[in-house]
């Protein structure tokens, strides 16, 4: 039997560093560096986090979605894992967005919440992975796995069509002011720079996250098969 | 040469096959509903049900009643197919049936397109029965614009029932199956059920077909997207 590796060392201290800098500069950025916007005043400083969280939950979901492919493909509890660390942490990214959202939109639209196309299709996306996370948590471990590798696919292929439904109703959403029509930013510079490094911190978070979660359940893995072990061991 | 011609007859015999058994697995359940009408029952009475709950719910400006109409109808059908389907996935998991089934069948997906095509009939059953008695409580005229509204439901029940059958298959096995298949199955149905309710709402209007391509469109895409995705993935829901 190997002793374990180091738990702090390796690929976890570049993952970690990275996070922790980008993260500490993205918010020395959002409170310190960047102006306050003239119109919406110090509230429009959340949308730096908004669309970051925003963008990363997508990222989130499509990595679920890849690796529940190669789990149908490869059968290997790796990619099982992935798939559901990615579920994990994009709901976590999706509750993110839900809760800043609101925060954002009392002051501006003078509602916290109104059924516009994209906060509904946030939250019809947190509602369908919240089902997701139910069901693995439902089933036995057998099929555990492959229902739950189907369910990634089938519901980032929903995706586009929930957006393309919920596009029929009246929008109040701010259009997309990071890359306009002819590739132009809306943005002026100072600002840009902090959305830029707050999605990298974001999906640097994202990342460093499910990596953690794939490890855990790994060692979940192997705990339950050394106990296993123990168990015949013991018997026999 | 040869060997394209043999291919060729092969994969039309494979076909011939194919229906076949989607014939003999379809029959089979009609044939069971037939003696129980346990799933038309249950399906019809609810649907009646929530149309009365909501006409209660609504309160007595007829107005309003109409307005919401559509939503209530498609609500109904909504929870109809839940029903439908849980009674459905129930009896093919009692005794061991489905294996039983699936040992005997070369494409597993014949069964899938068996079971969906089953529930869309029950569905279509109970709309047939329902819809009259809705036109009646809810004074809604519907004579008019049938051809269209006919449309509609089909893809709507369509889409539901390819869907439904899909989750249906995948939660079977879970413990608490009642609460896990409306809660994947609500979700992800909402674009078809957008589109169903404001087709239906433009139709209610007096529209035609034409003034609701964008609806039906949606409604066609999605019904296709997921028999496509639930024929690929079928195979893995059933395995052992």
């Amino acid at each position: 039997m190997q002793m374990p590796r180091g738990r702090y060392q390796g690929w976890y201290l570049v993952y970690a560093t990275a996070t922790y800098v980008s993260m500490a500069l993205a918010l020395w950025c959002v409170f310190v560096y960047v102006p306050t916007e003239k119109v919406q005043g110090i509230v429009q400083r959340i949308f730096y986090f908004h669309v970051s969280a925003a963008l990363t939950m997508f990222l989130a979901f499509f990595v679920v979605c890849i690796a529940s492919m190669m789990y149908l493909w490869k059968q290997t509890l790796w990619w099982d894992s992935m798939a559901l660390g990615a579920a994990e942490i994009g709901v976590v990214f999706c509750t993110m967005v839900l809760i800043t959202g609101p925060i954002w939109a009392r002051p501006i639209w003078g509602v916290w919440w109104t059924w516009d196309p994209t906060l509904t299709l946030t939250l019809v996306l947190w509602l369908m992975y919240v089902a997701y996370l139910m069901l693995r948590a439902d089933m036995s471990d057998a099929k555990r796995t492959r229902m739950a590798a189907i369910l990634g696919i089938v519901g980032f292929v929903d995706v586009p069509l929930i957006r393309w439904s919920v596009e029929k109703w009246r929008t109040l959403h701010p259009k997309p002011v990071i890359v306009q029509e002819g590739g132009s930013t809306g943005l002026p510079p100072s600002m840009m720079l902090t959305f830029i490094i707050s999605l990298t911190a974001c999906v640097f978070l994202c990342f460093f996250l499910i990596r953690e979660r794939v490890v855990l359940a790994q060692s979940r893995h192997a705990l339950d098969g050394l106990r296993d072990e123990i168990e015949n061991a013991l018997g026999g | 040469m040869r060997s394209l011609w043999n291919r060729s007859t092969s994969i039309m015999s494979n076909s011939r096959l194919f229906v076949q058994q989607v014939l003999a697995l379809l029959a089979k359940d009609l044939q069971t509903e037939w003696r129980t009408r346990e799933m038309f029952i249950s399906m019809f009475v609810f649907t009646i049900l929530v149309v009365v709950v909501f006409n209660f719910a609504i309160g007595a400006d007829p107005e309003a009643i109409r307005r919401l109409a559509p939503g209530v109808l498609w609500v109904a059908l909504l929870f109809a197919t839940v029903l439908g389907l849980q009674r459905a996935a129930q009896m093919e998991s009692e005794e061991d049936c489905l294996q039983g089934v699936l040992l005997a069948l070369g494409d597993r997906s014949a069964l899938f397109i068996a079971k969906t095509a089953a529930n869309m009939l029950y569905l279509t059953v109970v709309v047939v029965c329902a819809l009259p008695l809705f036109s009646i409580l809810f004074r809604i005229e519907m004579v008019a614009g049938i051809g269209a509204l006919g449309v509609a439901l089909l893809l709507g029940m369509l889409g539901l029932s390819t869907v439904g059958t899909l989750f249906a298959m995948l939660t079977v096995n879970t413990r608490t199956r009642e609460v896990m298949l409306p809660l994947l199955f609500l979700p992800v149905s909402v674009p078809l059920t957008i589109a169903a309710v404001y087709a239906t709402t433009d139709i209610i209007a007096g529209k035609g077909l034409a003034d609701i391509t964008d609806y039906l469109t949606l409604m066609g895409v999605f019904d296709l997207v997921f028999l496509v995705v639930a024929v690929l993935v079928f195979d893995y829901v059933v395995e052992e």
